[in-house]
């Protein structure tokens, strides 16, 4: 074929071409309006799979097995992860929420669920139990049992069928009523919030003092033996002694290990017991002991028993049980200037302890109340171990100095422990918490930490961490699990102030000085309030992992970032604590001129709008031109060596006043996305 | 095919051919190009999405949209005017309707293109590239969508057919390029900003808020605007209402372009009488 008519068909066709371009141009547009995005409605994912709110699934009795928990999956218009919620009253509860509506968006899909051939059941607790594996069914066609017996660890619960003659069975053994989804929308659910943990926190402090009280006047004993009077050794007398009485034991060293087994006072001043290098040197094995005014030296070096904590057991524990029950079998074991092994009530006050391994270890339900102890650790944490080991005993720790050694504090299944007043310097980590909650740790003193200064691991539930000073440390503040409250903190010179590992949980009031990073988003579900803090001389004051655009506000109320009130820039706006033009406004004057750009303008409307749809960052939208905090912060520039208490008991507690905005610039009704 | 619809074809295919010609106009693809792509990166909305993107190129739009309009139609009229040759193409019987629909109808084609193609790249780009930020845990879209930034493309060239339809009927008027050019970024100030500043100061002066959604949808950006807030970003919310009256505001958009277009139909019939009259007078004086 000739060129000239290969030309001419092209032109005969070019109109049928433009012609069908037209077509599927005016498809494509009327489609986009005629299709509903918010229609597509997705299956349900893998519970595993989706990011967990709600009650923590590690409590005991859920890891146990013993009880099991009606659990949710959310789609949310406007975030691009699967929300699981571990109960259904926090569900309900965040249908509630209008904070959930501003991070994701409104729900696309929802699935629970339902136990129609699971045979649902309560155990004698009133815990639901289910012995078959629920099925997902949507949220709407579902059905709820409410009012039953059944609850869950965390208090009532609703139980979703899919058939209506499945919940009728269940109410007609456990009783309750049978509710449709949107009548179970409409109802109130008591769900413990964080700030359900701050407002508990100053009792639980007044729950210690009472604990130290109780222990003080438990080991307040008539005395029945004195060492060197009536008997030569520790040993003999303890043996001698009858129950409730004191043994006294005046100054001096004594070369022995001693076993305890009867509820007596040993009560020293000046003294030293001086172990044999091998094993423990007091091991108490009757309730309510009390050991006062004692140096212990002569610790054995046998850190934890190795085999236990190498060997998984084989009891048939996968993944993370296996590895929980190793390290109480291999934490617990090791050698301790003091141990308690299954006995409460334990008092320890005023003991000076040198130690390669552990200081005190208490184990299966020695609660105990140990008051200024001091335990002296190795210079390098590798060669030592815990000051205290705290595993399934519920720990109260006031007061203390813990110096060198693995951690100061390491609690393990050992809910409800309080540790204040101490002093951790030069540990791994200061405090280390492991599957322990509704714990209060406060008024702590953390210097040079080689790891960090409180760190909580697992999800545990309701931890209050509260008015601690970490300083000099690679981090500060690092709690993980759910409605944690870290509040009224002074975090200066680390290198990570906090991380808001914690979900659903709140952090407020601290300040944050002088560190390289201020506080890290760490969660990929942005379920918590971060407000009132003080970001000062940070090099940077936030950053963020993984996840969404994080809003760290509580409705009105922002943080206090320096920088963010740099003059010459636009109060109007927020602060993108995490963009690398707001983060210099604090270092780098120039920095306003590039944010009052045009383009840097353009880029910032809108900007929280959608932030569950946004990846990356921390955004406030409403900074505070003060610091919540201006004494704290006063105090640490005057004395960077510390520390800096708040008040915050009188400030958290049933006077509490009003959170300050801390601008006075703000108007109440500012149209602010928090 | 004859009469009318000939007229206009040859106009239509005349004026394509035109703006085809003029390298200038690849230029200003090129240009769009660079500045959404540039607002797209840097703004990160892009990385996850076609929402959180919308976002960071709304403002914008809201003013490169009306600029590239500008630039396609404020001479779109006057050239051929000017050259004289629009006297040459009436000769061939072709009503002033008839032109300014067929060129109206090229430059719109012209704007669909220059407008459309950057989009349509970087949202393509998007689309292939967005994604959440970790894959440890399930993910889906939400109601994020494709559909919606061709929601958002189809708003912006109802934008700028208002604008190029203005301008091209202002165009029609201008005596000069110069006042050309002078009447285009008029056009240009006026809509981009005019609009709203007028809605601020009625409201200073006493409207009441309750009239926003109407007065909104009056000007091209404030309908504009309404209509990306309703149907593109609010689908992510459960919103309290309407931010525009979305008939209005689509009216008012249709209702520019026609203006325009009769503002371009009236300068131009009048004229040619006008011009006519103007050789008659000329002949009989014999000069």
């Amino acid at each position: 074929m000739k060129p000239t008519v290969l030309r001419a068909r092209a032109r005969r066709l070019l109109p049928a071409a433009a012609i069908l371009l037209a077509l599927v141009v005016a498809v494509v547009v009327a489609g986009a309006f005629l299709v509903d995005p918010a229609d597509s409605a997705p299956d349900p994912v893998a519970y595993e799979d989706t990011i967990e709110l709600g009650m923590s699934s590690e409590t005991d009795e859920l890891m146990r097995g013993e009880t099991a928990v009606p659990r949710a999956q959310v789609f949310f218009s406007s975030f691009q992860y699967v929300v699981g919620y571990n109960g259904i009253a926090p569900l309900v509860d965040a249908f509630d929420d209008d904070r959930s509506e501003v991070a994701f968006g409104y729900p696309i899909a929802v699935h629970v669920e339902t136990f129609d051939g699971a045979e649902p059941g309560v155990t004698d607790d009133g815990l639901f139990a289910a012995e078959g594996t629920p099925a997902w069914t949507p949220a709407e066609e579902a059905v709820y049992v409410v009012g039953s017996e059944a609850g869950t660890p965390a208090g009532e619960t609703a139980v979703p069928f899919a058939e209506e003659e499945a919940a009728e069975a269940f109410t007609a053994e456990h009783g309750g009523e049978v509710v449709p989804w949107l009548t179970l929308r409409e109802r109130e659910f008591d769900v413990d919030t964080a700030a359900t943990v701050r407002s508990m926190a100053p009792d639980r402090w007044e729950e210690a003092d009472d604990r130290v009280a109780d222990a003080r006047e438990r080991a307040d004993r008539p005395v029945s033996v004195v060492v060197g009077e009536d008997v030569d050794t520790i040993g003999e007398a303890v043996e001698e002694a009858p129950a409730n009485t004191t043994v006294v034991v005046p100054e001096g060293t004594y070369e022995e290990t001693i076993e305890i087994n009867r509820s007596v006072t040993v009560a020293g001043e000046n003294t030293t017991i001086q172990g044999d290098d091998e094993g423990s040197v007091i091991t108490v094995r009757a309730p309510d002991v009390a050991l006062s005014g004692l140096s212990v030296a002569g610790v054995g070096n046998q850190t934890r028993d190795e085999e236990a904590v190498q060997e998984p057991p084989d009891d048939g524990d996968e993944g993370e049980a296996a590895w929980d029950t190793n390290v109480q079998l291999g934490y617990g074991h090791g050698d301790a200037g003091v141990r308690a092994l299954s006995v409460p009530g334990l008092v320890v006050e005023d003991v000076h302890i040198e130690t390669d391994a552990s200081g005190v270890i208490l184990r299966e339900g020695s609660d105990a109340t140990l008051i200024d102890l001091s335990v002296q650790g190795p210079d390098h944490w590798q060669d030592g171990f815990m000051g205290v080991v705290a595993m399934e005993s519920r720990a109260t720790v006031d007061g203390g100095e813990f110096d060198g050694g693995r951690d100061g504090v390491y609690a393990h299944r050992a809910d409800g422990s309080v540790i204040r007043n101490a002093t951790f310097e030069g540990t791994r980590y200061g405090v280390h918490l492991m599957y322990s909650g509704d714990a209060l740790i406060a008024d702590n003193v953390v210097r040079n930490a080689e790891y960090g200064g409180i760190t909580v691991m697992t999800r545990p539930e309701g931890n209050a961490i509260v008015g601690n000073d970490v300083r000099d440390s690679p981090a500060g503040i690092q709690a993980s699990g759910t409605r944690t409250y870290l509040g009224y903190n002074t975090l200066v010179n680390n290198r990570l102030g906090f991380s808001t590992s914690s979900r659903g949980s709140l952090y407020e009031h601290n300040v944050v000085v002088g560190n390289e990073q201020g506080a890290r988003a760490t969660t990929v579900i942005p379920s918590s309030v971060v407000t009132a803090n003080d970001f000062l001389d940070n090099d940077r004051h936030a950053g963020a992992g993984a996840g969404p655009l994080r809003i760290w506000a509580d409705g009105e109320v922002g943080n206090y970032w320096e920088g963010a009130d740099a003059p010459l820039h636009s109060a109007d706006r927020g602060y993108e604590a995490t963009s690398p033009v707001d983060a210099a406004f604090h270092r780098e004057p120039a920095a306003s001129t590039i944010a009052e750009s045009p383009a840097a303008r353009l880029l910032d409307q809108l900007r929280g709008t959608n932030p569950g749809a946004r990846t990356g960052g921390v955004y406030d939208p409403t900074p505070a031109v003060e610091p919540f905090d201006p004494d704290r912060v006063a105090a640490v520039s005057e004395d960077p060596e510390g520390p800096a208490h708040a008040d915050w008991r009188d400030r958290i507690g049933a006077n509490a006043e009003p959170i300050d905005a801390g601008n006075a610039s703000i108007e109440p009704d500012g149209g602010v996305i928090g | 095919m004859s009469g009318r619809p000939a007229a206009f074809a040859t106009v239509f295919r005349r004026e394509v051919v035109t703006v085809a010609r003029t390298p200038a106009y690849a230029l200003l693809v090129v240009g769009l190009l660079v500045a959404v792509g540039g607002l797209v990166a840097v703004g990160g909305g892009g990385a996850t999405g076609f929402v959180p993107a919308v976002v960071d190129l709304l403002l914008a739009t809201e003013v490169l949209v009306p600029l590239a309009a500008v630039v396609l139609g404020y001479r779109a009229l006057r050239s051929d005017r000017a050259s004289g040759e629009l006297a040459v193409i009436r000769t061939f019987g072709v009503g002033a309707v008839t032109y300014v629909t067929g060129v109206l109808a090229a430059r719109l084609l012209a704007l669909i293109v220059v407008v459309g193609l950057p989009y349509v790249l970087v949202g393509g780009y998007i689309w292939v590239t967005a994604s959440p930020d970790t894959g440890i845990y399930a993910t889906h879209t939400g109601v994020d969508s494709p559909l919606l930034f061709v929601r958002f493309l189809t708003f912006a060239v109802l934008l700028g057919a208002a604008y190029l339809a203005v301008a091209a009927g202002l165009s029609a008027l201008a005596g000069s390029r110069r006042s050309a050019v002078a009447l285009g970024g008029l056009v240009l100030a006026g809509g981009v900003l005019g609009g709203d500043l007028a809605v601020l100061r009625s409201l200073s002066t006493g409207t009441p808020a309750a009239a926003l959604p109407d007065l909104l949808a009056l000007s091209p950006n404030g309908a504009f605007r309404g209509l990306v807030f309703d149907h593109v970003i609010g689908v992510a919310f459960e919103g309290d209402g309407p931010t525009v009256n979305a008939g209005r505001a689509l009216l008012a958009l249709f209702g520019w372009t026609v203006a325009g277009a009769v503002i371009a139909v009236v300068a131009l019939g009048p004229g040619r009488f006008v011009t006519v009259a103007f050789e008659r007078m000329r002949r009989r004086v014999g000069a």
